[in-house]
């Protein structure tokens, strides 16, 4: 049996607000596979957002289990779970979170730094990247001078820069025209054609429809878990 | 493929001047705090060196290896007073029959004259002197003739000046050969003394030498009580004798000759050239060191400056912290980063203000005639000392930033 990619087991996240405990995320449950193209939907405050945090290891769980690439995130050092993001997991933002006044090659480059690769390589592999994203004449670019699509693009080229094994997206068309949205979606199926697992939160139901499998979050709970029917392609 | 430390350190320096221009004003002014207390240190550290440096200077003039007796009681323990001694002609020559290591004596007679020429005056010390002065000091003429013994034997009426009073009354003239009136009296000038120059605002080519024969029977009459008296008396040591046993010695041929009580003040001070230095180093030691402490104090408030800087740069960038979290930037990383931004806003603040001490230093030298020498080891510890600063000051922000949720400083606006 294959270990899963993701596995959740009752997991839980607590916040403390105002003197009252509020279940942001209580007790999910879920396996995400490699390969898999999942969109998580729901309301704001359906803590669709702290799970994908979670996942991300960018929070830590209050309870419960999360198990990545079959290792427990629990027995992880705060270094070892930026290792973690550095290696397994590529971010992408509802806002890109480019750094300004970077050019989108250094932008591309960032992670690379983490992973301690030398100034030589690091140009070379974000180049070949942003290629990838059709940037490749844009590279000197820095962000004020990119489009909206053409800086998630940069981002996504950043997410992809280390090879991770899965791609995370945060609302990723949530700054974008419908017909930006729909390239960068299309961007995203490619890549997980190509093998890549894609996780991407939405609240737009179109845009979960380019995923294959759709999660539904309401008061931290999971209340829907399915294969989408009619699955749009580009 | 892991690269050496180096290239992580030069990601972080180019990230650091990214930083830093990013806010050009704010960085300028955050060194400049940095920048005046580094040259306020190293200006406190080369002033008290040219302090030290001009005692020194001004000790040596008087001679490298001497011994001074003065008829006053020796009061450095603080003990009931003694009245003055009698030192005399007598006691000179014991001194230098009796002690070991002695080469020279030179009593010496001192007086405040007038000396006028055509109009111009000017009013000095006069030392009486004997031959033996030049070897015992050092000091030599610069053109012209030293007093001789026949100068001493005959009472002549000659004055061998200091480049100073001869320039007072002389201008661009030759002195040497003119007659000029000493309290009236005319006196030959026949020599001219080389310059000692200054040490410590004080003058040491502003004095006149005659032959202390003439000074006792025009001068000093009034000041001592027999005519074998002196004022002071120089004792010329041999090169490379031990100072302490061969005081001892003198302090003893004293006692001996005055029977002077044991545990009695002995009614004579004797004072070496090395004891004037030790004491002048500490005292110049102590004046250095307070220098220092004040100047320290701009130091401190430029790297309190440094800190809140950063603490708002940290507080700024929170957004970018997260982010380069979520890439994979481990809390060291973050914290590196900040350190090396506040190291590089010090190191250049420090270069500036060492660059800008130098300037002072010359300048001050060249106006005030007041040594202040830079070394290079003020020059590399000022460096050291204010990258120290941006570490010191710049490790909480930095700690700060590391400590930061991933989450927390990513959700920031």
């Amino acid at each position: 049996m294959t270990i899963p990619l993701l596995e959740t087991r009752n997991l839980v996240k607590d916040y403390v607000l105002g003197g009252e405990t509020v279940h942001a995320v209580n007790d999910v449950s879920l396996t995400i596979s490699r390969g898999e193209f999942v969109a998580i939907m729901g309301a704001s405050g359906s803590g669709k957002s702290t799970f994908m945090n979670m996942i991300g290891c960018l929070d830590v769980p209050s309870a419960g289990t999360l198990l990545l690439d079959g290792v427990d995130t629990k027995s992880l050092s705060s270094d070892e779970l930026a290792e973690v993001r550095n290696r397994k997991i590529g971010f992408v933002f509802q806002q890109f979170n480019l750094l300004g006044r970077t050019t989108a090659l250094d932008n591309v480059a960032v992670p690379l730094i983490y992973a301690g690769l030398g100034g030589a390589e690091r140009r070379a592999r974000a180049r070949a990247k942003l290629e990838e994203m059709g940037l490749g004449n844009r590279t000197d670019h820095t962000p004020a001078k990119l489009s909206g699509g053409q800086q998630q693009r940069v981002a996504i080229a950043r997410a992809l820069v280390t090879d991770p094994l899965m791609l995370l997206a945060d609302e990723p068309t949530g700054a974008l025209d419908s017909q930006t949205s729909q390239d960068i979606m299309t961007i995203f199926q490619k890549l997980n054609d190509d093998g890549i697992t894609v996780i991407v939160v939405t609240h737009e139901p179109d845009i979960a429809e380019y995923a294959q499998r759709r999660i539904i979050f309401r008061d931290g709970r999971i209340v829907e878990d399915a294969a989408v029917i009619s699955r749009r392609l580009a | 493929m892991k690269v050496s430390a180096i290239s992580g350190w030069l990601v972080n320096v180019s990230i650091a001047l990214t930083a830093l221009r990013t806010n050009l004003m704010r960085s300028v002014l955050t060194t400049l705090g940095v920048m005046i207390g580094v040259l306020a240190v190293i200006l406190a550290v080369a002033v008290g060196a040219g302090a030290q440096q001009s005692v020194m200077q001004s000790i040596n003039a008087l001679g490298s290896n001497m011994a001074i007796v003065i008829p006053q009681p020796d009061n450095d323990s603080g003990r009931r007073t003694v009245d003055r001694g009698r030192l005399t002609m007598r006691d000179a020559i014991a001194i230098q029959r009796l002690v070991p290591g002695v080469v020279a004596i030179s009593p010496q007679l001192r007086s405040t004259i007038q000396m006028v020429i055509s109009g111009r005056n000017a009013t000095t010390g006069a030392v009486g002197i004997t031959p033996e002065y030049s070897q015992v000091t050092n000091i030599v003429v610069d053109s012209g003739r030293f007093i001789s013994d026949g100068d001493v034997r005959t009472s002549a009426r000659v004055v061998v000046l200091g480049q100073t009073v001869a320039t007072k009354l002389f201008g661009t003239f030759e002195p040497i050969g003119q007659t000029i009136r000493v309290n009236k009296t005319p006196f030959t000038v026949i020599g001219l003394l080389e310059s000692k120059g200054n040490s410590l605002g004080q003058d040491n080519d502003d004095l006149a030498l005659i032959p202390i024969s003439t000074a006792r029977q025009r001068f000093a009459s009034t000041t001592v009580e027999g005519p074998d008296d002196l004022h002071v008396l120089f004792v010329g040591l041999e090169e490379g004798v031990e100072i302490g046993p061969t005081k001892k010695e003198m302090i003893r041929v004293m006692r001996d000759r005055y029977r002077v009580p044991k545990g009695e003040i002995s009614p004579f001070t004797i004072r070496t050239t090395e004891e004037f230095m030790e004491q002048s180093s500490v005292v110049t030691g102590v004046f250095q060191m307070v220098l220092v402490a004040i100047a320290s104090i701009s130091l401190l408030v430029g790297g309190i400056g440094i800190m809140n800087i950063m603490l708002v740069s940290v507080t700024e960038r929170t957004r970018e912290i997260g982010l380069r979290m979520a890439l994979g930037a481990k809390r060291s990383d973050i914290r590196n980063q900040f350190l090396v931004e506040a190291a590089i806003l010090c190191m250049i603040g420090g270069a500036f203000g060492l660059m800008l001490a130098i300037a002072a230093a010359q300048a001050f030298q060249s106006f005030a005639d007041f040594p202040a020498p830079i070394g290079i080891g003020v020059s590399v510890m000022a460096i050291v000392f204010s990258a120290v600063i941006g570490l010191l000051f710049g490790g909480y922000p930095a700690i700060r930033a590391s400590k930061l949720s991933p989450i927390e400083a990513l959700r920031s606006e």
